[in-house]
């Protein structure tokens, strides 16, 4: 009786106190068990939002910044909650719980709502006087070009960048950010017609704003010194160069807009126009896709005097269709706007990398009535490639033009994001049989796809896209890019590998057959065929004979900003380190993640609630020994409403039909599903290997003498139940709360340890997890510990679950013994497997 | 996250709801679809409205979004908490932030839901805080 006084005087804060009421005892233990309770679910939800983001970053999804601070916010929140509910039901117990907890919130929220930092600079810096240490104020293309210009023999358009700096002001007078991001926390990024409502919205918002005064005047003023510098009568172009790109992971080929032909009048609203193509549908999908938080991009732009082109084009340093030791040289007649857009034919020649650089093939345009670029022509433009790719130290995609008088003109360089795609193949394998419906083309991403035809003219197309169809297009056109992402292959009656959608293509590694003459004509909308990038092919049907040539698709977030910071959160939110709830190392001070903190949580919570049971109510008789004719003994602890209300509650002895903890009675029918067959004939070797690691494993004494007549222990209401085995050697857990309310249902399942070598136990544990895989569950495999969970689900399922943890309980006892045997392996592995599902099948 | 399975409400049927937000339309849908469960619900535009609605009438859950103009809604469950700690709270938010999530429920919140509202994850917090302040209650009583 003094223990209850104790108990009773802490939670009252005094030391000498009256007897309680048998009532206010139950009040207080129902006080207590809420806590509890509300602790369970909270730990269950943060164990799924980490499963979240773990599995997130493990299957290469795309995921956003929000998803990441959605989950984070999840996880921490339940932590909270954790924290709170386990110190109420300690009586204000675990001061240090919350100083390790903000200590590790801290460090979360430093790495999620890391800002980028701003360099305060010019607002204009002349292009020959910009190279790559400007980064910070010119953004990455107009630093590499202004870079490419300071080389020996490479000539850029004369012009200026305008920096960070003045958008930054831009953006700053007209208080654009609160309304720009109010705008997008109510759009879902999925959803391409919301996505085009909201970008044209968050667009105008910035068209609309004007330039701060004193801006605008230099702006002009910058123009009008161009004009003192060349012709009276020059146009520029407006180009985007966006800051906060990683130009080597992510072309951001085609995303931003450029303005071409831009006079005094238009400049303003060009420059306007380039900075708000930051927020296009297409610009914010592709950085969705690839990783890239929208805050981190800043909007630099270059107005570049017009080249008066008659010969326009892109080379690669290095070819990118599988050849070696050679580069492309891709050109059309006039500017390369129609190359990069891909609505132009485009003639292609190729010429080896090493000097003299000889001409290997010329794909000639025959419908081109331009003369074609010189052979002189293409090997300076050869040079300037090579010259290009030693300076930046990668391969090159350049942008190029030729004026009248003959002079080429570099408009912008940048690394090759995809290096290379095997076309060696090309053409080798063609089905020539009645599935045949197109055959030419080029590739511009090889691999095959396969889905039901969908042509898309317009933006209300795009809103339609199915996910997996084959995308249908006249043209290539950048603007087509948010599809890439849900399509199974793309078709184009024009373009080339050169466009800006054959570079995204590549990136997400998406079949892509260009150039197909009468695509849209042919193809027929809803109808399933095959695209065959690779040998040029378009069949009806599905082919899965050509889909197997398909390597994995890449992670387009590979190496992104964002995934970078799921894994600085993760570091910090999933190891766990406190496994061992028996070392003097398992403190709330020691928790370094927040799955340290759930485990130390959800450790002491079984502690507190127990030991209330143990201090008051349950006190010596609590615990009700089961009538069963297992040699074992289990033993039942009301921890509320979990026995029949007729029970006599002053018996020793309990019938489980008296037990009404619905959890309980799952798991009790799945261990007398099948009577256990007894442990398995051992050979001298096994045996002898189980009492080597009994005398040596520490870990084991001085359980080893009790281990084997331990009592088992279910703790109960009628919704949850804990049960901690200790069967021979091994100690296993199992855990469940069904309720009425889907969000607080779960099944959890822990297992530990074993008698034989790590060989042998690892042998079981791997036939548990795969089982349990089998049976839908979550499983986390450490060593020779598992972990095993499925909730929210319906609750007939989770009473099955319930049922298979019962079952493996009882029937892969000491089965460790024969693990390092394969034959014996399988045969359990066969026998349980046929057994669960029978099972399960009676339900 | 939800996957259309009924559940029972029980404590739910038994309080009095107060939805505290700033967004007509979202309001309009909650409301419906509370009101289609059986929930008796009120609504207020702001914290002042809210604290005007709770001086008159006995509510033992409010639903209330951080963001909304003039005092914002981790102030306005401060105020609340101050002066009637039975009542649970349910904090919505637009954008998640770890800070907001945590101060939320260091000002007491009860749980914390993220916009867009999955309709069923917040019926059944709802019926979680109802559970709670019916005890709230009987406490109170004892």
């Amino acid at each position: 009786m003094k223990r209850i006084f104790d108990y009773i005087g802490r939670l009252l804060g005094i030391s000498f106190i009256p007897t309680l009421s048998t009532e206010e005892l139950q009040h207080l233990f129902k006080t207590k068990y809420r806590c509890f309770r509300e602790l369970l679910t909270a730990n269950n939800n943060a164990l799924e939002a980490m499963a979240e983001l773990e599995t997130a970053l493990r299957d290469g999804r795309t995921f956003s910044m929000s998803f990441i601070r959605s989950k984070s916010t999840m996880v921490t929140v339940n932590i909270f909650k954790m924290i709170q509910n386990l110190r109420k039901m300690a009586d204000g117990g675990y001061v240090n719980l919350e100083k390790s907890f903000g200590r590790i919130q801290e460090q979360i929220d430093a790495i999620i709502d890391k800002e980028i930092t701003e360099i305060e600079g010019d607002w204009f810096i002349p292009i020959n006087r910009v190279n790559r240490s400007q980064v910070e104020q010119t953004g990455e293309k107009m630093a590499n070009l202004g870079e490419a210009g300071t080389l020996f023999g490479i000539n850029i358009p004369p012009g200026f960048a305008v920096t960070s700096s003045a958008s930054r002001l831009f953006y700053l007078e007209n208080n654009l950010y609160p309304g720009i991001n109010r705008i997008f926390q109510q759009t879902d990024p999925h959803d391409i017609e919301d996505m085009h409502k909201k970008s044209e919205e968050v667009q105008q918002l910035i068209i609309n704003s004007p330039l701060p005064k004193e801006l605008e005047r230099q702006l002009y003023k910058q123009f009008d010194q161009l004009l003192e510098m060349t012709d009276a009568d020059i146009k520029v172009a407006v180009r985007s160069s966006a800051l906060g790109e990683d130009l080597g992971r992510a072309s951001f080929a085609g995303l931003y807009h450029t303005e071409l032909n831009v006079d005094r009048d238009q400049l303003i609203l060009a420059y306007k126009t380039v900075l708000a193509s930051k927020y296009s549908t297409r610009a914010m999908t592709y950085r969705l896709t690839k990783g890239y938080r929208h805050e981190d991009i800043v909007m630099c732009a270059g107005c570049l005097v017009m080249v008066n082109a008659t010969i326009s084009g892109i080379c690669y340093s290095r070819s990118i269709g599988g050849r070696i030791g050679t580069l492309d040289i891709f050109f059309a007649h006039g500017s390369a706007k129609g190359i990069v857009d891909g609505t132009k034919t485009t003639n292609h020649y190729t010429l080896e990398q090493n000097v003299p650089h000889r001409i290997v093939e010329k794909l000639r345009d025959p419908n081109d009535p331009h003369p074609p670029l010189t052979d002189e022509q293409a090997v300076a433009l050869a040079e300037i490639s090579m010259k290009l790719e030693h300076h930046f130290g990668s391969p090159q995609d350049i942008e190029w033009s030729i004026d009248p008088a003959g002079k080429i003109y570099v408009l912008q360089s940048r690394p090759i994001s995809v290096h290379l795609f095997n076309a060696e193949t090309n053409g080798n394998m063609i089905f020539q049989d009645d599935r045949l419906i197109l055959q030419g083309g080029v590739s511009g991403c090889n691999g095959a796809g396969s889905g039901p035809v969908f042509i898309v003219r317009t933006n209300a197309d795009m809103n339609q896209f199915p996910k997996k169809a084959v995308l249908v297009v006249e043209h290539p056109l950048p603007e087509w890019a948010p599809l890439l992402k849900r399509a199974a292959a793309l078709v184009a009656e024009t373009g080339s590998e050169a466009g800006h959608l054959a570079t995204i293509s590549r990136e997400f590694g998406l079949p892509a057959l260009l150039s197909l003459d009468q695509a849209t004509q042919t193809l027929i909308n809803g109808e399933t065929v095959t695209v065959d990038a690779t040998n040029r092919a378009v069949y009806r049907g599905c082919i899965d004979e050509l889909l197997e040539q398909n390597d994995k698709r890449p992670n387009p977030m590979d190496g992104s900003p964002v995934q970078q910071i799921l894994i600085d959160v993760l570091k910090l939110i999933t190891p766990l380190n406190l496994t061992d709830p028996a070392s003097p190392y398992f403190r709330a001070a020691l928790c370094e993640t927040m799955h340290d903190l759930t485990r130390f949580c959800h450790e002491k919570s079984v502690i507190e609630m127990f030991g209330f049971g143990k201090r008051y109510h349950f006190d010596e008789g609590a615990a009700k020994r089961l009538v069963d004719n297992m040699p074992l003994e289990w033993w039942v602890i009301n921890l509320a409403d979990g026995f029949s209300p007729d029970f006599d509650s002053t018996s020793r002895f309990i019938n489980v039909t008296e037990v009404i903890s619905t959890p309980m009675i799952a798991i009790w029918q799945g261990m007398h599903a099948y009577t256990w067959e007894g442990p398995p004939s051992v050979s001298i070797r096994g045996m002898g290997a189980i009492f080597f690691q009994s005398t040596m494993n520490p870990g084991l004494e001085p359980a080893v003498a009790s281990a084997m007549t331990t009592k088992n222990y279910f703790l109960v209401s009628r919704n949850y139940c804990n049960l901690s085995v200790r069967l021979g050697y091994h100690y296993a857990m199992i855990e469940a709360f069904i309720s009425s309310l889907r969000t607080e249902r779960y099944v959890t399942f822990r297992f530990k340890g074993g008698a034989a070598d790590e060989s042998r136990r690892v042998g079981r544990i791997e036939l548990l997890a795969e089982i349990l895989s089998r049976f839908d569950f979550r499983v986390e495999l450490t060593g020779d510990a598992l972990n095993a969970r499925v909730e929210k689900r319906a609750q007939n399922f989770l009473f099955g679950r319930l049922k298979v943890l019962g079952y493996l309980i009882i029937h892969t006892r000491q089965i460790d013994m024969v693990m390092a045997d394969p034959q014996q392996y399988q045969r359990y592995r066969t026998k349980f497997i046929q057994e669960i599902e029978e099972m399960l099948s009676n339900d | 996250m939800t996957n259309g399975r009924p559940f029972k409400l029980e404590a739910a049927l038994k309080i009095h709801l107060l939805m505290v937000d700033d967004e007509p339309d979202f309001k309009e849908i909650i409301q419906k679809r509370l009101s289609r469960m059986g929930i008796q619900l009120s609504l207020a535009d702001c914290c002042v409205a809210a604290l005007e609605t709770l001086e008159s009438q006995p509510v033992d859950v409010i639903i209330m979004d951080v963001s909304m103009p003039g005092i914002d809604g981790i102030q306005c469950l401060k105020k609340v908490k101050e002066q009637w700690p039975q009542i649970e709270v349910i904090i919505l938010t637009g954008h998640a932030s770890v800070k907001s999530g945590i101060e939320g429920m260091q000002g007491g919140a009860f749980d914390y839901c993220l916009k867009p509202i999955d309709v069923l994850e917040l019926l059944e917090k709802v019926e979680l805080a109802a559970q709670k302040a019916l005890v709230n209650k009987e406490n109170a009583k004892a």
